[in-house]
């Protein structure tokens, strides 16, 4: 009868690694092998079509885009790039958050519609985008000549002062349903009860907002911010297909360029190194996000 | 338990045993933009000729498909046969991954039909041949027949009829102080090193000596092409941009009156022009006329178990009527006499300006770097110099340093 109990005290500690070791093993091969060979790339001469010189040049590749042009560009393009993108998805998520919060006629249907922009595959939107934009046929040109906005059709994409700015807003109308889903479900979860005390000691609804929304969705904003950045930040396919990066680099983030350096000079060492040193730099970002999604369950 | 497993084992060694000796699969990798294509039935075709060969054929897409088909040689698992370009000839050589088809050609009987100047275009450095022809095009330059009679100007022969005919030709249709027609719809994003090379490497600019594009004349001839955009604005303002779609579509909304492309697009241009459109030989530089050669090949890899009978299939795809039917579908030119001599698919005036351009069709530097040049080096450099962010001089420099640097 004694013996019951210390079986099961030696079982029991090998049973969750048991049942954890298929998600371990699978995040072992497909996110921690990669990884890894990427950091073993950043360290060597690794071009794909010259398979006899591959060798280890130590930190080569860090001192190299340390002195390189484009390197630094593409990470002021980068900070560009995220600040002003999440900052605009959550403007606009945080304002028809609000909007579809309200009571109206066809409201599941607005709430419905609204994902839309969220849905669609990046292609489509960059290919969708860069017809907007088009100088001959774009919608967006068309308006504003009409309007008197502008007297000679506007290349967009072409001019490095706005193809920038105009892939932000892309990305902006892509992005912004995210938050607005995020902070909806955050306003629900407020108690009606606050705003009926507040509206019986006399708060006006500015007050209400600032003292009462706000405070409450912060831990939503806090983690869907922190969410977006990571995101916005790895995300290259909608640049990829409205520029390439151009005209000339002025459009390139640092993982573009990245993957520029990596897939069309095959340069698989440099492209690598890029990419570790762009995950270093957002590590900070992620260890943010790990500390409070760990604070959220415990 | 153990015989049972054993036994199973042996029975599936057996099965492969015999799979690999009743059939030889073939892999072939290519790219096919038009989805209505021909390959099945060339296959099922080739498979009732040569009972024994099956080919997997697989269509992968053009934009990923150098990326894949290097790492898949990288990888160790590469496909048996692949469709490639010459541009890509120099790297696969260097990794090593080609077999040269020289034997198998030697003794194959359709040799002598392919046109003879595609087995020179398709020669590798080391003399040997890795590439069978499959279809060709050479560039030319399109233009407006009834804008050009309209306005009396004649189809540009040299450099400076050119620039003539496009400032004639960059027209406020309806006098609203826009511009609604541009003179040359040139190609600025990936792809459009074609239009460059053509008005800057016959100027005295060699691309493939070291400093040979650092020549003030190279370097003149750089300024040149760059004023055509900066200072007489002749091209649209989206050029630094524009790819295949825009300068097509340009000119087929009738937004251009000059492009230069090649007769794969003539069918789409006529049936949005007609007879308003018509095609000539590109324009000369001070040392003759340098156009680009398109070109598409198959290649046999090294890695292959099944060489012989990947080279039934690279030479069934490159004679008689099968070629025919690949580039009905394709829009390019047969690599056959026999099937260029009979061949009614494109308009006679586009088939005439490729042949007269054959000539003087060249290809770029048989390098290694000629894979970066087309597609970062050159469209990077060119936009920044269009932007007026570099001059012509830096970007020949950095083009220059890409190759022998």
């Amino acid at each position: 009868m004694g013996m019951t109990p210390r079986r099961y005290r030696r079982r029991l500690p090998v049973l969750p690694y048991v049942l954890l070791s298929p998600v371990v093993l699978v995040t072992l091969v497909i996110i921690f092998y990669p990884m890894l060979q990427a950091i073993w790339m950043s360290v060597h001469d690794y071009i794909i079509w010259k398979p006899q010189d591959i060798r280890f040049n130590a930190f080569a590749h860090f001192v190299t885009a340390f002195s390189d042009e484009v390197f630094w560009i593409s990470l002021w393009h980068t900070a560009i790039w995220i600040s002003l993108t999440v900052s605009l998805q959550l403007a606009l998520g945080f304002a028809a958050a609000i909007l579809l919060n309200q009571d109206f006629p066809w409201r599941a249907l607005a709430r419905g519609l609204i994902i839309i922009p969220w849905a669609l595959p990046s292609v489509v939107i960059g290919l969708m985008w860069s017809w907007v934009y088009d100088p001959n046929y774009g919608v967006l040109n068309d308006f504003m000549l009409r309007f008197g906005l502008l007297t000679q059709s506007m290349p967009w994409l072409a001019n490095p002062d706005t193809a920038l700015y105009a892939i932000i807003l892309t990305l902006t109308w892509q992005g912004f349903p995210f938050f607005a889903v995020m902070i909806l479900a955050g306003l629900q979860a407020i108690p009606s009860s606050y705003y009926e005390a507040a509206e019986l000691d006399g708060a006006s609804r500015r007050q209400q907002f600032w003292h009462i929304t706000l405070p409450s969705l912060k831990g939503v904003l806090v983690t869907a911010v922190l969410l977006r950045i990571i995101w916005v930040a790895n995300s290259i396919d909608v640049i990829y297909v409205m520029t390439s990066g151009g005209p000339g680099y002025a459009t390139h983030t640092l993982p573009l360029y990245a993957f520029l350096r990596t897939y069309t000079a095959m340069d698989f060492g440099y492209g690598s190194a890029l990419a570790v040193l762009f995950t270093l730099m957002l590590l900070g970002v992620v260890v943010l996000y790990l500390r409070r999604a760990g604070r959220d369950v415990t | 338990m153990r015989r049972l497993i054993a036994s199973v084992f042996a029975g599936a060694l057996l099965f492969a045993g015999f799979g690999a000796n009743a059939e030889e699969e073939v892999r072939f990798w290519f790219h096919f933009d038009n989805p209505d294509n021909p390959i099945s039935q060339l296959v099922s075709k080739f498979e009732q000729e040569n009972p024994g060969i099956k080919i997997k054929a697989e269509n992968i897409p053009w934009n990923t498909y150098y990326e894949k088909l290097n790492t898949s040689i990288i990888g160790g698992n590469p496909p048996d046969v692949a469709m490639v370009k010459l541009f890509a000839l120099p790297q696969l050589l260097e990794m090593g991954a080609l077999h040269p088809l020289d034997d198998h050609i030697a003794s194959w009987d359709g040799k002598a039909d392919i046109q003879d100047e595609l087995w020179e275009l398709n020669r590798a450095s080391d003399g040997k041949n890795y590439y069978m022809p499959l279809q060709y095009v050479v560039l030319y330059l399109y233009y407006r027949k009834d804008l050009f009679d309209q306005h009396g100007v004649k189809v540009p022969t040299n450099r400076e009829e050119f620039l003539e005919a496009a400032k004639k030709l960059t027209l406020d249709t309806n006098n609203d102080g826009r511009i609604d027609v541009y003179g040359f719809g040139m190609r600025g994003a990936k792809g459009g090193h074609d239009h460059w090379a053509t008005f800057v490497l016959p100027n005295g600019a060699d691309i493939n000596k070291e400093g040979g594009l650092l020549t003030p004349e190279a370097i003149a001839a750089n300024q040149w092409f760059i004023d055509l955009h900066r200072v007489h604005k002749v091209f649209p303002p989206s050029a630094p941009n524009d790819g295949f779609k825009e300068i097509t579509g340009g000119f087929k909304a009738g937004r251009t009156a000059m492009t230069i492309h090649h007769i794969g697009s003539s069918a789409g241009m006529v049936e949005a022009l007609g007879d308003k459109v018509s095609a000539a030989p590109v324009p000369q530089g001070t040392q003759g006329a340098w156009t680009a050669f398109g070109d598409e090949s198959t290649a046999v890899f090294s890695a292959s178990k099944v060489k012989d009978a990947a080279f039934k299939w690279v030479a069934f795809l490159s004679s008689g009527d099968n070629n025919v039917e690949f580039n009905k579908a394709s829009g390019q030119l047969p690599v056959t006499k026999s099937g260029s001599a009979e061949w009614t698919l494109h308009e006679k005036r586009f088939v005439d300006a490729t042949v007269a351009s054959l000539p003087f069709a060249r290809t770029l530097p048989a390098k290694p770097q000629t894979s970066e040049f087309v597609g970062s080096s050159w469209p990077t450099n060119m936009q920044r110099a269009l932007l007026g962010e570099i001059s012509a001089e830096e970007m020949l420099r950095n083009i220059d340093n890409l190759y022998f640097k």
